[in-house]
């Protein structure tokens, strides 16, 4: 039953891993860029969520209120902030001689960006982790001798809300097959008549939405925040993504519920100490033995860099 | 030379052959995000090697690095088949893996770290950093030199051309993991204690984007982006207390205000990245920037001229 | 005369598609063989199947008497067949002299050789044989600088310097007269003729017919992939395969080089 119960405990951790490596996939995916500002968004949407709220904003509103439109507010710079990004990478992104160093400007940019906003937010607010004020994450639901955490549940469902809405975007919408079509070939994209100075911010707030959200889900069921929580998180969607396949919506789905699993039980059967070389000890094999990853297509990430 | 300037001293020499380290990759145009592994498995491996064994600094730094120089040609091996983002990643779960394990081992002292008994003085990570430079300046002085720079611009042709070019992505790989396990036995010794929380990503991140602010085509760049950046924040040790009272007093905020912490400087690390990716991509010091005089030949100019 | 190249039933598909199908032709000692056809017919295809850029589905490639089928690309050079590239591919941040030693490392790739210095003590012998090359080819007010920033005629010349530095039987030129003013191309055309007089074998891929005509007396036409004419160059226009080939391709807007 103990092991059961560390399924489900998994499967919850997972769906917050499964948000952020949809946000890791969908830059790759599309443009072909590994974004390292996405943990910090993450990080970014908590820590100014909890400070709204600790200010008592937004102004005047009582506690069952006030949380959820702080958090909002959380979102919102996140969003900004992934806008920010998108000038100083892709806009500026000019490569002269294609070659390899040089492809990866937005990927160093991105790393600089992590350092920035990071610190920052430790030079405003310290580094120590804060308890978020939100709603107590004891309420707990007993459903044949499981328990679920409510919050959690209702994460479980706004997570697949996002994906399946997500999917419905680049599948069926106009901007979802501009993105498409900018994957496939940016210069053909350019020619078929996709605004390519359009679309690209699409994808950053889609970025910096999907962070906020997870950012903020994160803070409801565990009730903290600190300017560290991104690092770790940022990690284990990495390591789903990867596991998934790069670009594949769906392989980050799976490969984020995939690393949930193999956290809670690598803690279950070993002691958390080991999840950190167990998690990328999976993610090493993989990138060895079938880099695409479970979904992935062979094509996307191999460009130089 | 005073405490305070035998420290920087010390860290600045280990940060530059750790730069060269990463450099060697990177001036194949592989991007190693696992700087970090490289290190602590030449820290550890000299560490260990004195607190058990009691072996003499000489010989444990020499042995750290011949085991992160190994262990770097046998991930060479297989990771190197990875291209673009996978190989990012790759290098970057490499040093996360050996963290972990290095955490879960209770030889290595597990999450308490290892004491090293056996101090070394400042002259040493100097010499070696010194060393470390004149061994990479005179290796891309070569035409080995010109092999690596060669895959770096276009590995297609560079292949066509006869250059072996996994051969040499591996060798400068490996080469490099080598000169990072330097660093980490230097600073074992020079620290006289090994942490593993220390090797992280971050450091795994700062030491690539000294590289790469420096400039990865020439030799010049780890040496310069490893010291601006380990300079700078001494420099501005006076500076910003001074600009935080400033501004706070600007905001009218009055009384003890206490001094920045080591936060700032990484905001001014990131800012540089950013601002170095927009204005100059190819790093601060590029091969434009030596003009040198002895490849052009002095009758040959003014033809030059003419066909202009 | 003995064939230095020799190519039987070459064939090459990507995904489905059949970019090269069965093609044969011979290349003499010595020969300027031209290879032409309208856009998308599979010529650089071809060039990159015998340099071993992607490996053949079926077929024998014989260079000088050797099978050079299972040889890996980066060996082909040492066996004597060197090649310049549709869009200039010279190593941008590299200079003049240093992308034309490059030329020279099959010849060069010992040990020993790739640990000696090139400069550090004085020019070693690798960078004075290739200032000579590039002297003598009259290119030696560019020495020292830096590719990426010469102007496009030079850099096309550079890039057949590097090939010339491999000191190859068999030079494979893609495009050589591409973006050249007519000026530029006559030049080539000369240029070439004096390669040519030392005894290497061309193969041309060339859309300017005029250079062709006055370089090549023999030329393969491939269209679709399969060969539909190997022949005198002075014949090839009054070829009623040949001439559907191009009159079909400029219906559908492409130039017809032929007429």
């Amino acid at each position: 039953m103990l092991l059961i119960q560390q399924v489900v405990n998994g499967l919850m951790l997972g769906s917050v891993y499964v948000t952020v490596a949809v946000a890791f996939t969908l830059t790759i995916g599309i443009l072909n860029f590994l974004n390292f500002t996405i943990p910090t968004l993450f990080m970014l949407a908590a820590m100014m969520g909890w400070s709204f709220a600790a200010w008592g904003l937004p102004f005047g509103l009582t506690e069952p209120l006030a949380w959820p439109l702080a958090l909002a507010l959380g979102v919102a710079v996140a969003i900004a902030a992934s806008l920010v990004v998108e000038r100083f990478t892709f806009r500026y992104l000019r490569t002269k001689h294609g070659d390899s160093t040089e492809h990866a400007i937005p990927l160093v940019s991105s790393l600089g960006f992590l350092l920035v906003l990071e610190n920052l937010v430790r030079i405003g607010y310290g580094s120590d982790a804060q308890r978020f004020p939100g709603p107590s994450a004891d309420l707990t639901l007993s459903v044949g001798g499981l328990f679920f955490r409510i919050p959690q549940v209702i994460s479980l469902v706004v997570v697949a809300l996002i994906v399946l809405g997500l999917a419905w975007m680049m599948k069926s919408s106009r901007i979802g097959r501009g993105l498409r079509a900018i994957a496939e070939n940016p210069d053909a994209a350019g020619i078929l008549g996709v605004d390519t100075r359009r679309v690209v911010p699409v994808v950053f707030m889609l970025t910096g939405l999907l962070c906020g959200l997870a950012g903020s889900l994160f803070a409801v069921n565990y009730g903290e925040v600190s300017p560290q929580m991104g690092e770790d998180i940022g990690s284990k969607a990495i390591a789903g993504m990867v596991l998934g396949g790069l670009g594949s919506l769906w392989g980050a789905v799976a490969g984020g519920i995939v690393i949930g699993l193999i956290e809670m039980l690598t803690i279950h059967f070993f002691g958390a100490d080991t999840v950190q070389a167990t998690v990328w000890g999976a993610l090493l094999l993989t990138l060895m033995i079938r880099p695409q990853g479970l979904f992935g297509h062979n094509a996307i990430g191999k460009g130089k860099l | 030379m005073s405490g305070y300037w035998t420290g920087i001293v010390t860290i600045l020499a280990i940060n530059v052959v750790f730069a060269y380290g990463i450099y060697l990759a990177v001036a194949t145009g592989q991007l190693n995000l696992g700087g970090a592994g490289f290190q602590a498995l030449g820290a550890y491996a000299a560490a260990w090697l004195c607190f058990e064994l009691d072996w003499s600094p000489a010989w444990t730094i020499a042995a750290g690095t011949v085991v992160a120089g190994v262990i770097g040609m046998g991930i060479a091996i297989p990771i190197l088949r990875l291209k673009g983002v996978y190989l990012v990643l790759g290098t970057f779960a490499f040093a996360e893996v050996v963290a972990g394990l290095i955490l879960n081992s209770e030889t290595l002292g597990g999450a308490m770290g290892l004491p090293v008994p056996a101090y070394i003085e400042w002259q040493v990570p100097v010499a070696a950093a010194v060393a470390c430079a004149l061994l990479v300046f005179y290796l891309m002085a070569t035409r080995f030199g010109l092999a690596v720079r060669s895959v770096h611009d276009d590995d297609v042709v560079a292949d066509l051309m006869g250059v072996n070019v996994r051969g040499v992505r591996v060798a400068a790989f490996a080469l490099g993991a080598a000169l990072a396990g330097l660093s980490g036995g230097l600073y074992a010794h020079a620290f006289s204690y090994v942490e593993i929380q220390g090797f992280n990503a971050s450091l795994s991140i700062y030491v690539l984007l000294y590289v790469l602010l420096g400039g990865a085509q020439t030799a010049w760049g780890p040496l310069v982006g490893a010291a601006f950046f380990t300079l700078l924040p001494e420099a501005m040790r006076s500076f910003l207390p001074a600009a935080k009272e400033a501004i706070w007093t600007a905001f009218g905020v009055t009384g003890d205000i206490s001094p920045p912490d080591e936060s700032w400087r990484f905001v001014v690390l990131g800012a540089a990245v950013i601002a170095m990716m927009v204005f100059r991509p190819e790093g601060l010091v590029t091969r434009d920037t030596f003009a040198f005089p002895r490849r052009r030949s002095p009758a040959a100019a003014p033809t030059r001229e003419a066909a202009e | 005369m003995t064939a230095l190249l020799k190519v039987e039933g070459l064939s090459k598909s990507f995904g489905g598609v059949q970019v090269i199908t069965d093609v044969s032709f011979e290349a003499e000692e010595g020969a300027r063989l031209a290879l032409i056809g309208p856009n998308g017919a599979g010529k650089t295809t071809l060039f990159n199947l015998l340099t071993g850029v992607f490996p053949q589905d079926e077929g024998t490639v014989t260079l000088a008497g050797q099978v050079i089928d299972g040889a890996p690309s980066r060996r082909r050079i040492g066996m004597g067949m060197a090649r310049s590239f549709q869009n200039i591919r010279l190593m941008p941040h590299l200079s003049v002299v240093e992308n034309v030693m490059l030329g020279q490392q099959h010849r060069r790739s010992g040990l020993g050789a790739m640990l000696s210095p090139l400069t550090l003590f004085g020019r070693s012998e690798s960078w004075r044989e290739a200032e000579a090359l590039i002297a003598d080819m009259g290119l030696e007010a560019w020495m020292g600088e830096t590719v990426s920033t010469l102007p496009y005629g030079i850099r096309k010349q550079i890039e057949l310097v590097r090939a010339l530095a491999a000191k190859p039987r068999l030079l494979l030129l893609d495009e050589p007269a591409a973006g050249l003013n007519g000026t530029e191309t006559a030049q080539l055309r000369d240029f070439l003729a004096r390669i040519s007089g030392t005894g290497i074998t061309l193969l041309v891929v060339e859309h300017d017919m005029s250079l062709v005509r006055s370089l090549c007396d023999r030329c393969v036409v491939l269209n679709f992939g399969r060969k539909i004419y190997d022949g005198s160059t002075a014949q090839v226009h009054e070829d009623p395969l040949v001439l559907e080939a191009y009159l079909g391709a400029r219906h559908s807007g492409e130039t017809a080089d032929v007429a």
